[in-house]
Parts: structure tokens; C-alpha cells; sequence
């Protein structure tokens, strides 16, 4: 009893302490644990959604190099098949024009012979003419002193019908 | 300095010492930073909150280490036995917190310490160690049962073999009492004997390195209740011994 009393041991005071320190354990349970607790649970789940969402993006971001690589190449593809295309395309125009050119300019020479045909008879015509008028003439300049004009007129007129079969033939 | 608290004055019947005001003052302090920390509970936590953070979180990781799923129940306990002594041995070693004097008819002259270290009182340490050892009970009875519980420390296996094995348990449980108790009641006693001595020799200088000594001596007097605390919740919970 004396060393209890020496280190003033009281059943009053160890009561006060100890409901003391119980209802501090109580007030730490519902003013800082638990709100703590609280808000420490939701920065976990915080966190572990971020993590989540950056795994999610990630995936998002590798599709979207899938998906860009694809409609590249599909870009790619249909660019190929269209230079094709084109490239024909303009083969094709530039063979038709060319045909069409050669016809257009077998057109325009034929017609050119067909031309210089007409005109080389109409010339034969005219030189025809101008000979028989000039034949004509001289014939009748040299025939004017050796026959009368009847003769003349028929020496020349059968003249100049020989030099017109010639001609014409 | 005598070892028993001094009595200020009584309010009906009921002593007040100045251990009963130091264990008021750290109620305040406690309760005040408590509330202060849960009414600012942010995502983004401030200084306050994140000392308030890296305590919880530092026992709740020790005691999930060594406890797993059974460290929810035990962790809220480390910590509120840390904070209340940490708290109670920091507030004693402010400067000048026994130096305001009171007076009282049997006081004399000198009159007496109105604050003492709590943690300096028996009847604190023997209130912190009795509260520790019956939450470790209750939660050793809420997680192995009443038949384990009590088989724990009796039983007909081996006869008498595991029968002087649980009386062995009990004794050790019984000493519970007295190594909690005078382990934070010696240390803190003795500390602010020393601090009284060297203030006594040189109140300049002389007491720096011993403050420094104290400081550690706080902390670590109220890690090692808190952890003992932990390990003992955590021997009793499980179903293993």
C-alpha cells in the first residue's frame, strides 16, 4: 500500500485517465479516421481509375496508329489504283488522239490529192483551151498567105479538132 | 520532484493534479488537431493533413504487413496510443511548461509545477496500459472466438503440459500491465529528472544535448507503446497461436 501511495496511484485518477483516453480514441475514430480513411479510399480509387484510364488510353492510342496505319495504306492503295487508272486513261486518250490525228491528216491529204487532181485538170483544161486558141492563131497566121479562107477556115477547124481529141485524150 | 503528481486542488472529492491539467491540455491539443485536420480533408492535402496522413498510413502499412485484413481494426488503436503520448511527452518538453507555478495552502513557498509531463503519472500509463491490453482481448475474442479465446489459456492438450503453457500465457499477459505501464512512466519520469538536474546545474547550455535526448526519448517511447500495442493485437488475433 505504501508503494502505491508513493507513486500516487488513485483509483479516481486511473478511472479519469482511462475514460479519458477512450473517449480520445473515440474522437480520433470519428473526426480523423474515418474522414481520412474516407478521402485515402478515394485517392486509391482515384489513382487506380487514372491508372486505368491512362491503360485505356494507351490502347485508344495504339488503335488509333492501327487504324491510321490502315487508312494510310488504304490511301496508299487507292492512290496506286487511281495514277493506274489515269495513266491509262491518258494512254488511251493519247492513242485516240493520235489515230484521230493521222485520219484527220490522211483526210486532209487525200482531199489535198483529190484538190490538186481537180486543179491539175482544170489547168489541162485552161492549157487546153489556150493551146487550141493560140494553135489557132498561128495556124492561121501561117495559113493565111497559102490558102484561101474557105481552106483555112477548114484546114483549121480540123486542126483544131485533132488538138482538142489530144488533148482531151 | 516526488514521483506521485501533485494534487492542485479537488472539485468534488475528485483530485486535480497537474498531470490531470497536462492530460487535459493534450486532450485539446488532440481533439483541436483532429478537427482542424477533418474539416480541410482535401484530395490535394496541406501540411497538416499530410502529417496526419504519413502517421495513419505509416501504422496502417505496418500493421497490414504483419496483421493483413485484421489491420483495420487494429491500426485505429496504434495510432490513437501514439498521438496521445507523443503529444503528451512533446507538450513537456516546451519550454517553460513547468515553470508556471501554483500555489496552494500546502504548497509552501515555492509553491508547485501547475503542468507535469501526463505521461509522468502512473495512474496515466497504467490507464493507457490497461486500455491496451483489454482492446487487445476484445478484438482477440471478436476474430478467434470465445473458445478460442479461452482455450488460449486453458486447456486439456498434452495435459498438464499446454494447461501450465496457458497459465504461462496469462502471467505474461498480467505483465502486460506492469512492463507497458512502467516502461513510459520510467522513461519520462526519469527524463525530466535529468532535465531538472542539469537545469539545476547550468540553465544555459548544459540541458541543450539532454532536450535533444528527451525529444528522441518522446518519440520513441510512444513508437514502441503503439507498436507493442500492434504486435501484441495481432498475436492475439490470430488463430495460429
Amino acid at each position: 500500500m505504501e508503494i502505491i501511495q508513493k507513486f500516487g496511484l488513485e483509483a479516481k485518477l486511473f478511472l479519469f485517465q482511462f475514460v479519458n483516453f477512450l473517449i480520445v480514441v473515440f474522437v480520433l475514430k470519428r473526426f480523423l479516421f474515418s474522414p481520412l480513411k474516407k478521402m485515402l479510399d478515394e485517392r486509391k480509387s482515384r489513382i487506380a481509375q487514372s491508372l486505368q484510364d491512362a491503360e485505356n488510353a494507351k490502347i485508344a492510342l495504339e488503335n488509333a496508329d492501327e487504324e491510321r496505319k490502315k487508312i494510310l495504306a488504304n490511301a496508299k492503295s487507292n492512290a496506286d489504283k487511281l495514277t493506274a487508272s489515269v495513266k491509262a486513261s491518258i494512254d488511251e486518250s493519247r492513242t485516240e488522239a493520235i489515230e484521230e490525228a493521222k485520219q484527220h491528216s490522211a483526210q486532209i491529204l487525200e482531199d489535198a490529192k483529190h484538190q490538186a487532181a481537180a486543179e491539175f485538170e482544170n489547168m489541162n483544161k485552161e492549157i487546153g483551151k489556150i493551146s487550141v486558141n493560140l494553135s489557132g492563131k498561128v495556124l492561121s497566121k501561117v495559113l493565111s498567105d497559102l490558102f484561101t479562107e474557105d481552106e483555112k477556115q477548114k484546114l483549121i477547124s480540123r486542126a483544131l479538132e485533132k488538138i482538142d481529141e489530144n488533148i482531151t485524150n | 520532484m516526488q514521483i506521485s503528481p501533485d494534487i492542485l486542488f479537488s472539485i468534488m472529492g475528485f483530485p486535480i493534479t497537474n498531470t490531470v491539467v497536462a492530460t487535459l491540455l493534450t486532450d485539446i491539443v488532440i481533439i483541436a488537431l483532429a478537427v482542424l485536420v477533418s474539416k480541410a480533408v482535401t484530395l490535394r492535402p496541406g501540411s497538416l493533413q499530410n502529417a496526419a496522413e504519413a502517421v495513419i498510413d505509416y501504422f496502417k502499412d505496418t500493421a497490414e504487413n504483419i496483421a493483413g485484413e485484421r489491420a483495420s481494426f487494429i491500426y485505429p488503436w496504434a495510432v490513437s496510443f501514439f498521438l496521445f503520448i507523443v503529444v503528451s511527452n512533446l507538450l513537456a518538453q516546451v519550454p517553460g511548461f513547468e515553470s508556471i507555478r501554483f500555489y496552494t495552502p500546502v504548497s509552501g513557498h515555492d509553491g508547485v509545477a501547475f503542468l507535469r509531463a501526463a505521461t509522468s503519472d502512473l495512474n496515466l500509463t497504467l490507464a493507457l496500459a490497461v486500455a491496451s491490453v483489454i482492446a487487445t482481448h476484445c478484438l482477440s475474442v471478436k476474430h478467434t472466438g470465445i473458445k478460442g479465446y479461452v482455450t488460449r489459456f486453458i486447456t486439456f492438450k498434452m495435459f498438464p503440459v499446454f494447461l501450465f503453457v496457458g497459465l504461462l500465457e496469462l502471467v505474461n499477459e498480467l505483465a502486460k500491465f506492469f512492463s507497458f505501464s512502467f516502461r513510459l512512466f520510467g522513461n519520462i519520469f526519469a527524463g525530466e529528472r535529468v532535465m531538472g538536474t542539469m537545469y539545476g546545474l547550468c540553465s544555459i547550455g548544459l540541458p541543450l544535448p539532454f532536450i535533444a535526448l528527451e525529444l528522441m526519448v518522446a518519440l520513441i517511447q510512444a513508437i514502441v507503446f503503439a507498436m507493442l500495442t500492434m504486435a501484441f493485437m495481432h498475436i492475439m488475433t490470430d488463430k495460429l497461436h
